[in-house]
């Protein structure tokens, strides 16, 4: 392509950048040819005040004996977290429209740069990002799925090899489409299929819209061939909002978080951790929620249905628990391997503000949750009531470390253990 | 960060140009103390945290009004708005469109 064409094709990319652009740009992608849109967009600064400000606001933050947080990264609307299984980087999804990838080159202490990743794809709501077995990255947005062939070596090219595994509007159905509880996760699961999180929309769903709910798995989570999407499923049901989960790699369950329902006080109701140990079970939404009968649309005076799956822990109401991950490292203490770590963006509307902290839950023997507490807090300021920062999502670094994303400051930290 | 100290006397600074508005200026100093509750998605200084939520800064106060009013009635409904707007009481919903009104904004570049 000349360097005229190609100038030419970018100003009408940036022109009509609509939903036809972004498709075109995919099927060049697919075919390997380059999208024409200028992928050389300048990193984001590491440096500066805003930098300086964040490593003054993680001062505050209260850890364990032995632990320490660093800034890792600048990383604007940073959500969930995929660290590339060979190279020192990794990619972190946004509910806008960038998915960036943080590279560290030297090794250091801190990431090196930070770049958006494949920008001609057009991501609308890119919050959900994981890895398969093979290297293949996994990008799950508001309602399209693609998948990115060992996009930790290609990604510094800009224009990168896609494959869609779901295209444009048919994750959900289009008329199910909400700006509410819209950022899913993903994870591959140890059957090799793709599980993706489907938050459904309403603070409480209307009678009406179960059985399409239920069908669909909005409201659950669903599982698909990771490559075309075939074999789709829908897993687990009687969610209300999962942002969040993790398979645990000893025993393969699959453990998710669950927010929790709004407008019913401070106290209640609580927020939840669950483990699916089978697919096609169900959590209890919109029935109950924590411990505490739904009243809205008159859920409470229904019989709780029989086969409901009670959660493993119970968390603090509002909270709202979003990433999770189980622990592989070595390099944190006995205690910590083969537990999980969770993130609590903190409360909207809880008349005092809770949460914007990491969580621990260690397990008991035989699979099952033992006891929660609290791991690193410190972004909520307890006086003024004011956030300097809201965890979204936690991820295991290759040398044992644990990464921390936060969207409210756009940072990633990384908290090591020196005994 | 800038810490809410700094906002209020932004505030009252605002508040300080429009010399008739005394109480209006009350009403923003209640209000930041109030908008704590709209934080997390709107930004204490009104610029929104969350992709999904408009900024606030320097929205006219009637407008603001208006807004928490109608999603308080039910007329208008969001998911968050309508559970956030529920509670309030009309001072309330006068204090905090007093306080985003009041914050001073700048528009720094047009696209080209």
């Amino acid at each position: 392509m000349s360097a005229k064409l190609s100038v030419a094709t970018l100003a009408i990319a940036l022109a009509f950048a609509g939903p036809a652009v972004a498709q075109q740009n995919i099927e060049n992608l697919k075919q390997m040819k380059l999208s024409g849109v200028d992928v050389s967009l300048p990193p984001v600064p590491q440096t500066g005040k805003n930098a300086d400000a964040i490593r003054e606001n993680l001062k505050r933050i209260k850890l364990p004996p032995g632990f320490k947080i660093d800034l890792y990264a600048v990383v604007p609307d940073a959500r969930h977290m995929a660290v590339a299984p060979s190279t020192n980087m990794l990619f972190v999804g946004t509910r806008k429209n960038t998915v960036w990838a943080v590279t560290n080159r030297n090794s250091g202490d801190m990431a090196t740069e930070v770049k958006p990743f494949a920008p001609s794809a057009q991501f609308h709501v890119p919050n959900g990002v994981c890895w398969t077995k093979d290297g293949f990255l996994i990008v799950v947005e508001h309602n399209r799925v693609l998948n990115f062939p060992a996009a930790e070596f290609f990604y510094e090219g800009g224009d990168v090899a896609v494959i869609e595994v779901v295209p444009q509007g048919k994750l959900i159905p289009v008329e199910e489409e909400s700006y509410n509880h819209h950022a899913r996760t993903c994870r591959i699961g140890p059957d090799g299929m793709l599980y993706i999180t489907l938050g459904q929309p309403f603070n409480v769903p209307p009678r009406e819209k179960l059985a399409l709910f239920n069908k669909v798995g909005i409201g659950g989570i669903v599982r698909m061939n990771a490559f075309d999407g075939s074999k789709r499923e829908v897993y687990a049901t009687g969610i209300r909002n999962s942002v969040g989960m993790d398979f645990n790699p000893k025993d393969k369950t699959l453990w998710f978080t669950d927010n929790q329902t709004d407008g019913m006080g401070d106290d209640i109701p609580a927020g939840e951790v669950n483990r699916a140990t089978a697919p096609g079970q169900f959590f209890g939404y919109p029935y109950i929620c924590g411990k505490t009968r739904i009243t809205e649309f008159g859920y409470d005076k229904d019989p709780l249905p029989a086969n409901t799956v009670a959660p493993q822990v119970l968390m603090d109401a509002h909270a709202a628990d979003l990433g999770m991950v189980f622990y592989t490292g070595k390099q944190f203490p006995a205690k910590y391997q083969g537990g999980f770590f969770s993130a609590q963006h903190g409360s909207w509307n809880r008349t005092k503000p809770i949460g914007a902290r990491v969580m621990f839950t260690s397990l008991k023997a035989d699979g099952t949750a033992d006891k929660t507490e609290v791991f690193a807090e410190g972004w909520l300021d307890d006086a003024t009531g004011t956030y300097r920062g809201r965890p979204v999502d936690v991820a295991v670094m290759k040398d044992g470390s644990l990464l921390v994303s936060d969207d409210f400051a756009g940072a990633l930290y990384r908290i090591t253990y020196q005994p | 960060m800038r810490s809410l100290s700094v906002w209020v006397a932004a505030v009252l600074t605002a508040a300080a140009a429009h010399p008739p508005s005394t109480a209006w200026a009350q009403d923003a100093k209640a209000g930041a103390r109030k908008a704590l509750a709209c934080q997390a998605c709107h930004g204490l200084d009104g610029i929104a945290r969350l992709p999904d939520a408009p900024n606030l800064a320097g929205q006219p106060a009637v407008y603001l009004e208006r807004a928490l009013r109608t999603y308080r009635s039910g007329e208008r409904r969001n998911e968050v708005m309508s559970i956030a707007a529920q509670s309030l009481t009309d001072d309330d919903v006068r204090d905090l469109a007093a306080y985003f009104a009041a914050i001073q904004i700048e528009v720094k570049a047009l696209p080209k």
